[in-house]
């Protein structure tokens, strides 16, 4: 029997309104791959920060190889021999691989650093676990999967044999997820202990010799990969069963509202972001891309509504050509736009709630006299908003970074629903929202459909998408590679195509 | 023989530049943009005046360093520490060190805008090479702050590149999380590289006041703080460029001294270092790369 | 909740008062350093100031080409961009403004004096509009594209003061000829402020400066105001300076508000010397007053970019160029005294702002809890 290299016991962690983590106990046996599952918000990455000691537990222990210990810092953490490759790399692009490996553990002597002793170092831990990479090379030039082997040879370049890998996966497209596979293997082989934390079951399946389900913060239970299956994980993760029917009338969809063709479009890191897409959405139906994150959505959004310039292609909104319009003229033709980050790109938090209702609106006739704002109009406009959308607030005028989240979400479908949109992008809408918040946005979005718009509905809740959606396109590298309707698809042949495992012959052919 | 004199002269001119243009660069490389360095460099020339009134010249070198590192303290305190924009607290220091170096003129000297002169240090022959005639003018009555000045330009390559204080010094430029992450004390870092261009400028100011010119004179940086930004800039944050670029500027600067092109009025040779860098900035020369994290303060995340 | 944030609001109404206490106490230390007892400097320093009705109208002409540096520094900061070429701006202002005034002979003044202006304004602009081009096209810093622009500038006005626009025909004294342009027409001087104060019996004295640009800087900030707070215009300008993101994705035109908010600082920075050139110089020349354009930085933080905060913190500053001459002439302090409490005012004021700002978010935090 393995021993335990890891052991929480009722570890509690709160913060101001929320108990992120709520009474948590699991064991972790030392050589092994350990998944924690859970969905966004169910305590996952506090409970690695706090393992990482970026949190103190307001309660409970924590045994490192039988020992009881307290993790006051990073700092301690690493000569725990825990390690941490988080979701976002901590990498400094200007910097070699080397350097970026030995930063804060050079350990050279006289302050002068000695890089061909660290270059034979980093080569021996490259050899010794099969990681291809040449400790010289600059890491503004290495591909993403590469930047995460750098991380997590920072990591073993410390001397940790307990790894947390926080949603490792989230940024790496399949064949780089393979290679990462492939390395953690090697590494559980060699007596290494490695976390995985993360929400896709099928990899959690596919790599994990046990997996710990959160939900809410809590531990919902921990199974034996062999003895378990996706279905039963997907119950445990979210509480109930999966896929539940919403309540949506059948309707014949109207005429084509929005014509995407051929279009290609070049990412911000000069990669081809889209590769020839192409998708139509009718009136009256929700037309959902589910894709995993980083395989052309945001552009795709950004293209349609002119915030991204196109290198070819087509994009025809009630048969007008909208490529290279402004947006502000995009958004007279009708369209309503539910950004994903609602933060950055959906509201100014620091003006008040109804200078937020009437942006992007501001110059319409009935807010303005000539040049000069028409405020009692706005102010007007945007109390009938926060009564019929029922937004929690004591008045217009208060700055909308006061408001919950959810409120928040509120004052935007507000303002973009109500000027009677005939398309409506929405990219991530519940993403962050709480239970209740999530259910009023979907029905909203189904309320608009039944009123005969057309919904281009992105977003990376697979449940989501099955529930809301009446025809489903699966976007993967840049193309929709299968377009399955709403009623038959099912979360894991949507899965398939989304790893690109299964090529789709639907949309070969258009 | 006149192109040694030239050449000479556009060292002489190039030293306060470089100086200073070294110490913008620990200064940026830590992500602190510096645009007090101005206000380092008056300060420098006059408590460097007066240390070597006083004391001597190697006082005076001293009194200039504590002077700009003063002054950097601020600097550091204020963007650093309290995380206030560093372009305010940077024209705010040029503000106040005007103000302090006309004030303590006027208390110490009883004149408000020069000092009596001062004795710098005694000049060097470099051996052998004053032999050749034509290298005269360039390795005869030199003096020993010329030397330093480039004898720190690879000090400051080695230090930057090839020891652990200057990849931390880079790295929190660079991405200041991810070095705070690998338990690199950002704080640490950045008021080392400000106090480090405090000093620079320092003795970029000394050697204006007590080499150059041989007494404080208001105004006589005349905005080689920023020259010497320009040249950091020009020089791609590196030292070699940086010396490259010095050397430019000062030849530009000896040029309107000592040259008259006819249909060329002086004034626009003046202009040319900052021509150039803007031109460098737009990329019509070659691509300008600051360091990532240049001029945001750094904030530790909560949650 | 309501009680909490009226707390916060008079914490923030206090704190530029707090800011410059706390520079006065560091003036009181350097006074002590001098031997002196700094509350009577002080006293001095406001009797001299407030003593008489001339003196407050000299207060209110040093303000006047600070509420320009200042308005033109706040509009910039408005939208997140850093104006550090007032400076070489509202130089190259009084040049094409003096130009406008001396070149065209023969008009009458309320022509002649708009004119003037106008050109003040174009100079102004036209040396803002590099850098923001730069900006906008190939994302070039403007701090750094406008302290080279200033240098630029400086060297240009010299070239133009000493050859192609030096006035040859200037009665020489004892120093040989000034480099300067030839005066502006009688038709450009901006009258003073006498007749205006007349019609509140009070009579201010041959030597007092205080002109109508006085008078036109208080429009301008009104107008500015009302231009920000109330039209269609201002209400993309607030929005893209608090959040571009946001303002692009509704449809705004982000670079264009950019453009034009940093060229309307600039054109504004274009009048700030005019006041001084118009009303008293009537040329300009080599040491016409520099400085101007720092102290708007100074200016605008206090104010807290607010145009009447501008128009107050230039007032305050006014007072203390007045109150420097008086501590100098009765007290024997130097006047330097001055603009190191200006330099403090700058690092205090934004000091005190960040730690206010930390102590809501502190408070805010507990309250959330």
């Amino acid at each position: 029997m393995a021993k335990l290299v890891l052991e929480l016991t009722s570890v509690t962690k709160t913060f101001p309104g929320v108990v992120a983590n709520d009474d948590i106990s699991l064991t972790i046996t030392e050589g092994s791959i350990h998944a924690i599952c859970g969905e966004n918000g169910a305590g996952k990455s506090t409970l690695m920060k706090t393992l990482y000691g970026l949190h103190q537990p307001d309660a409970g222990s924590i045994k490192v190889r039988g020992e009881t210990v307290r993790i006051d810092g990073p700092g301690r953490a690493v000569a725990l021999g825990i390690g941490m490759v988080h979701q976002h790399f901590m990498l400094i692009p200007r910097l070699s691989v080397m350097e970026n490996i030995i930063l804060g553990y050079e350990g050279a002597r006289l302050g002068i650093l000695d890089y061909q002793r660290a270059q034979r170092e980093i080569s021996e831990l490259c050899a010794r676990y099969g990681f291809k990479l040449d400790p010289a090379r600059l890491v503004s030039q290495l591909s993403v999967g590469e930047q995460q082997r750098v991380e997590i040879l920072k990591v073993l370049f410390r001397g940790a044999d307990i790894l947390i890998l926080d949603e490792p996966t989230a940024v790496l497209v399949p064949q780089e997820v393979r290679d990462l596979f492939r390395n953690l293997r090697e590494l559980k082989t060699q007596g290494k202990t490695i976390i995985f934390i993360s929400h896709k079951l099928d990899e959690v399946m596919e790599i994990a010799d046990r997996i710990t389900v959160l939900r809410r913060g809590k531990t919902i239970g921990t199974v034996e990969v062999k003895d378990t299956n996706q279905r039963q994980l997907a119950e445990m993760m979210v509480g109930r069963p999966v896929f539940m029917e919403l309540n949506r009338d059948e309707r014949e969809p109207g005429p084509v509202m929005l014509e995407v063709r051929d279009l290609r479009v070049q990412g911000e890191a000069g990669h081809q972001a889209l590769s020839g897409l192409s998708l139509q959405i009718r009136a009256g139906e929700v037309y959902g891309i589910a894709g995993v994150e980083g395989n052309g959505q945001t552009e795709l959004v950004n293209a349609i509504i002119g915030q991204q310039p196109i290198q070819a292609g087509v994009i025809r909104m009630k048969d007008q050509s909208v490529v290279g319009r402004r947006t502000r003229e995009i958004r007279q033709l009708g369209v309503a736009y539910i950004p994903e980050d609602r933060h950055a790109q959906g509201l100014v938090l620091g003006m008040s709630i109804w200078e937020n209702s009437v942006l992007g609106y501001h110059l319409d006739r009935q807010f303005r006299n000539g040049c000069i704002q028409n405020r009692e109009a706005a102010r007007r406009y945007a109390e009938e908003l926060i009564e019929h959308f029922d937004v929690r607030t004591s008045s217009a005028e208060i700055p909308a970074l006061a408001l919950s989240g959810g409120n928040q979400q509120k004052v935007i479908l507000a303002r973009e629903f109500t000027p009677d949109p005939d398309l409506i992008v929405a990219s991530q809408p519940t993403r962050g929202l709480d239970v209740g918040a999530a259910e009023f946005v979907r029905q909203q979005i189904l309320a608009m459909r039944d009123r005969g718009k057309a919904v281009l509905l992105v977003s990376a809740d697979l449940e989501e998408i099955l529930s809301l959606s009446d025809r489903i396109g699966v976007i993967y590298g840049g193309r929709i590679v299968a377009e399955v309707p709403g009623k038959e698809a099912t979360a894991d042949q949507l899965g398939l195509y989304m790893t690109g495992s299964k090529p789709g012959k639907e949309a070969a052919t258009p | 023989m006149f192109m040694a004199q030239l050449l000479a002269s556009a060292f002489r001119m190039a030293t306060p530049i470089l100086f200073t243009s070294l110490g913008a660069i620990y200064s940026e490389r830590s992500g602190v943009v510096n645009i007090g360095l101005e206000g380092m460099m008056i300060v420098g020339t006059f408590w460097g005046a007066y240390g070597a009134y006083n004391y001597g010249p190697l006082w005076g070198v001293v009194f200039a360093i504590v002077a700009g590192m003063t002054l950097a303290l601020i600097h550091a305190l204020v963007s650093v520490t309290f995380k206030v924009d560093q372009i305010i607290s940077g024209t705010a220091l040029n503000i106040l060190a005007a103000g302090l170096s006309r004030f303590f003129c006027l208390v110490i000297f009883t004149m408000a805008t020069t000092s009596p002169t001062v004795k710098g240090f005694t000049t060097w022959n470099l051996p052998l090479l004053s032999r050749i005639p034509w290298l005269k003018p360039m390795v005869t009555n030199l003096s020993p702050l010329i030397v330093v000045a480039l004898v720190l330009v690879p000090v400051s390559a080695f230090v930057l590149n090839r020891t652990v204080f200057g990849l931390r010094l880079r790295s929190v430029g660079e991405n200041p999380l991810a070095a705070d992450t690998l338990g690199v004390n950002v704080t640490a870092m950045r008021y080392a590289g400000v106090l480090i261009s405090g000093a620079l400028a320092g003795m970029g100011g000394v050697y204006m006041a007590m080499e150059h010119t041989g007494m404080y004179l208001e105004g006589m940086t005349g905005g080689r703080g920023f020259i010497a930004l320009a040249a950091m800039i020009f020089g791609n944050w590196t030292p070699t460029g940086a010396l490259v670029a010095s050397l430019l500027f000062g030849l530009a600067g000896a040029i309107t001294i000592r040259v008259q092109i006819p249909g060329i009025p002086y004034q626009f040779i003046q202009m040319l270092p900052y021509a150039l860098t803007i031109a460098v900035l737009a990329g019509v020369v070659r691509k300008a790369t600051p360091p990532a994290a240049a001029g945001q303060p750094y904030e530790r995340g909560e949650k | 909740m309501k009680l909490l944030r009226n707390r916060e609001r008079l914490i923030q109404l206090f704190t530029p008062l707090g800011a410059v206490l706390a520079a006065f106490l560091v003036g009181a230390l350097i006074i002590l350093i001098l031997g002196k007892n700094p509350l009577t400097v002080y006293a001095r320093m406001l009797s001299y100031s407030f003593g008489r009705v001339d003196s407050i109208a000299i207060i209110m002409y040093r303000a006047t080409p600070l509420i320009f540096t200042g308005l033109a520094v706040a509009l910039s900061f408005k939208i997140g961009l850093f104006n550090i070429g007032v400076e070489g701006q509202y130089r190259m202002g009084v040049l094409t403004a003096a130009v406008a005034g001396f070149a065209i002979r023969g008009i009458p003044a309320f022509i002649h004096i708009p004119l003037a202006i106008l050109a003040g304004a174009l100079g102004g602009l036209l040396w803002g509009l590099l850098p923001i081009l730069l900006k906008l096209k190939r994302g070039v810093h403007e701090v750094i594209t406008t302290i080279m622009t200033n240098y630029i500038g400086l060297n240009l006005i010299h070239y133009l003061l000493t050859g192609p626009l030096l006035d040859r025909n200037q009665v020489t004294g004892f120093g040989g000829k000034i480099m300067r342009t030839p005066f502006i027409a009688e038709s450009a001087q901006m009258p003073k402020l006498h007749g205006l104060f007349s019609l509140f019996s009070i009579k201010l004295p041959g030597y007092i400066y205080l002109n109508w640009f006085f008078v036109i800087a208080i429009i301008l900030c009104i107008l500015v105001y009302y231009l920000i707070e109330r039209t269609t215009f201002g209400y993309e300008v607030r929005a893209v300076a608090g959040n571009p993101t946001a303002a692009q994705t509704a449809g705004i035109n982000v670079r264009s508000i950019y453009l034009k908010v940093f060229l309307m600082s600039a054109g504004i920075a274009g009048l700030a010397g005019l006041s001084e050139l118009m009303g008293y110089y009537r040329h300009m020349e080599v040491s016409f007053p520099s400085g101007y354009g720092f102290l708007g930085i100074a200016v605008a933080l206090l104010g807290k970019n607010s145009p009447f905060g501008v128009i107050i913190a230039a007032l305050l500053f006014g007072f203390l160029a007045r109150g420097a001459e008086g501590i100098q002439i009765l007290a024997d302090v130097p006047s330097e005294v001055i603009t190191i409490l200006q330099g403090v005012i700058i690092l205090s004021i934004v000091v005190a702002y960040e730690l206010v700002n930390r102590y809501i978010r502190i408070q805010r935090k507990k309250e959330a809890a």
